[in-house]
């Protein structure tokens, strides 16, 4: 465990993470990103904002300026995310078949840096962006924080939850970069995986639990009230989101059991499981990206290691 | 410092390398020569501990690279042939980034990597972009990067290679400069006249096995058997020269005798002394003018020694 702690903090002062970042912040990307980023987030807050006074308005309806707020503040929250998403599998699939593209791999390869060191300073330099991005949203967040209503937990684990999100993705993004000699494909794969990972994987999660409702009903039993979601969609980081952002929603309220979990992950519905700890959505997303990840993160170390002392055949170059 | 015996490398169907067996003593200039494919950088990739060999051992500086590796990228420094450059970096932090990838302490980089350039004549180019700078400036960099943790061994794969005239003198210095430093250095280049220059050993491969290894002078007299002496005479008349051949077979000590353009190339025997060589030509009546030892070259030693090899 010493020895993990101390990598850990050997990582973070780790040469590769700062060139990165000189390099990356001296292009005019860097700010035209951050710019745009901001751009998109604070004009679909507005947006928000302004559907919701104007809906008011012709339905000549009051709607609270507290609702107006969390509404906002939801919507933006899951558009960051959609953005996270977005922007995450960009940054890091270069990290590694970039350095081959430019044929600096081999000079980093002869160097006293381990391969755990290689991955883990390019995770770090492409998360410490995602990080800089959802930092600077904050005061943009802070804007529809003055209309109350956003609880400071709801905020600090909606935070949470996207930069997970974010290393989740990033790890994801810097295996294929560590398996693929191409950015090209490392990117396309990474997307694939995201898409697969948070959308895909719901909508399987909804036919499952729409196959199992309709079992319960054929059976005549009575609902237990969590039944509706399978794991897929419980541990989706958006339905995350809205049982955060939600708390009181009809659907995704309260906890469900690990035993309750496994049954519903395999199908199987009856009795209800009690056994083992309860667990919130957001907590069950937490868990499961942070295990991807650092199996993604594994699985890039395992990788590097082979391209150094065991490499691959097709590494053979001009002249051999 | 650097022993290989019976390395055998293939990928897929191809015997990249079979059986290749060399040594380089320490403070040497090795010359690394062969053909395209011939098997230099896959023995270099090997020693750099990049490629894993299929059989045989690589030991450099007393420790066996499928071993230890880590020991070994401490004690070399690698430039490969084809290399890449960080872009909106300069070439001082660009040294500084490598110090750190080999655990030079903080303190010290800056004046390692200043120290570097100095050495590599960037010293006034400390503070541009690794990106605008030239080709030949690029490889000289790289080089001053194989240097930053002082290793003991360089591995430099084809340093030469696209380099204009200029950048190839200005390469070779460098080089020289790094051997005076006491570095033991293993080099592979396509230019042999270059190498012959520069080299104290040499090592010949072809389709992955050593045709020749050696100093550089063992390699080259090898190659070139026997001594040949060129021999001008006053006249330039072809029918001339032709007989006056045909006639010096009989002086005792000619082995045999040919026209080469203007003048005449003729093959002694072993112990033949030139001087009384010249003494037999001068009294058979032949109006010499010029009488002087042909060296053999590399390349010719290198068509010799690897049969229709191209290098």
């Amino acid at each position: 465990m010493k020895q993990f702690w101390l990598r850990f903090v050997r990582g973070l002062d780790n040469p590769i993470v700062v060139r990165e970042g000189i390099s990356r912040m001296r292009t005019w990307r860097a700010p035209l990103a951050i710019t745009l980023y901001l751009g998109l987030l604070g004009a679909f807050g507005y947006a928000v904002f302004a559907v919701g006074v104007i809906s008011s308005q012709i339905s000549q309806t009051t709607q609270s300026a507290t609702t107006l707020g969390a509404v906002t503040f939801d919507s933006m929250s899951v558009f960051e995310l959609v953005l996270v998403l977005l922007f995450a599998p960009a940054l890091a699939a270069g990290a590694i078949s970039g350095e081959r593209e430019r044929q600096t791999f081999d000079s980093l390869l002869v160097s006293k840096v381990s391969a755990f060191g290689i991955v883990w300073g390019k995770l770090i330099a492409s998360l410490a962006y995602i990080l800089l991005l959802v930092v600077s949203a904050i005061p943009l967040f802070a804007f529809v924080l003055i209309f109350g209503s956003i609880e400071p937990d709801q905020i600090l684990i909606t935070q949470a939850l996207i930069v997970v999100t974010a290393f989740t993705v990033g790890s994801v993004a810097l295996f294929w970069s560590a398996l693929y000699r191409r950015t090209l494909a490392a990117t396309v794969s990474a997307y694939g995986s995201a898409f697969a990972l948070y959308g895909l994987s719901a909508a399987v999660g909804y036919l499952l639990t729409y196959i199992n409702n309709i079992r319960y009903q054929n059976a005549s039993a009575s609902l237990p009230p969590d039944l509706g979601i399978h794991p897929l969609v419980y541990g989706n980081p958006f339905t995350a989101f809205f049982t955060l952002l939600v708390p009181q929603g009809p659907t995704f309220g309260g906890s469900i059991h690990l035993g309750r979990l496994v049954q519903l992950l395999v199908l199987d519905g009856r009795p209800v499981s009690q056994w083992g700890p309860a667990i919130t959505s957001w907590q069950l997303s937490l868990y499961t990206q942070g295990a991807l990840a650092l199996l993604c993160v594994f699985g890039a170390v395992m990788l590097v290691r082979g391209r150094r002392a065991l490499p691959l055949r097709r590494v053979a170059v001009k002249g051999s | 410092m650097i022993t290989i015996t019976g390395l055998r490398k293939r990928f897929g169907h191809f015997q990249a390398l079979d059986g290749v067996e060399l040594t380089v003593p320490k403070g040497e200039i090795f010359g690394f020569v062969g053909p395209n494919g011939a098997g230099k950088t896959t023995t270099i990739r090997i020693l750099a501990t990049l490629t894993r060999a299929d059989a045989g051992r690589a030991i450099v500086g007393g420790i066996p690279v499928g071993e230890d590796p880590a020991a070994v990228r401490a004690l070399i420094g690698y430039m490969p042939d084809f290399f890449g450059v960080y872009d909106r970096l300069t070439s001082e932090e660009y040294l500084e980034f490598y110090a750190a990838c080999h655990g030079v302490p903080r303190r010290r980089r800056r004046v390692v990597a200043k120290e570097l350039l100095e050495l590599v004549e960037l010293g006034d180019r400390a503070k541009f972009q690794v990106d605008t700078l030239s080709r030949g400036q690029k490889q000289r960099l790289c080089l001053a990067r194989a240097l930053v943790h002082d290793p003991s061994v360089l591995l430099l794969d084809e340093p030469a290679s696209g380099l204009d005239p200029r950048a190839r003198v200005e390469m070779r210095e460098l080089v020289k400069e790094l051997s005076r430093m006491g570095k033991t250095i293993l080099i592979s280049s396509h230019i042999l006249p270059e190498l012959e220059e520069l080299c104290t050993w040499v090592g010949f491969i072809d389709r992955g096995r050593m045709a020749a290894v050696g100093p550089m002078s063992q390699v080259r007299d090898r190659a070139t058997t026997g001594r040949r002496l060129r021999v001008v005479l006053s006249s330039v008349d072809p029918e001339w020269l032709q007989q006056v051949a045909g006639q010096m077979t009989s002086i005792a000590g000619v082995v045999r005798a040919e026209v080469a353009g203007d003048h005449l190339e003729v093959a002694v025997g072993e112990h033949t002394e030139d001087h009384v060589l010249l003494a037999e030509l001068v009294k058979a009546g032949l109006p010499v003018r010029a009488f002087a030892p042909i060296e053999g070259d590399l390349s010719e030693a290198f068509l010799s020694l690897t049969g229709d090899g191209q290098p």
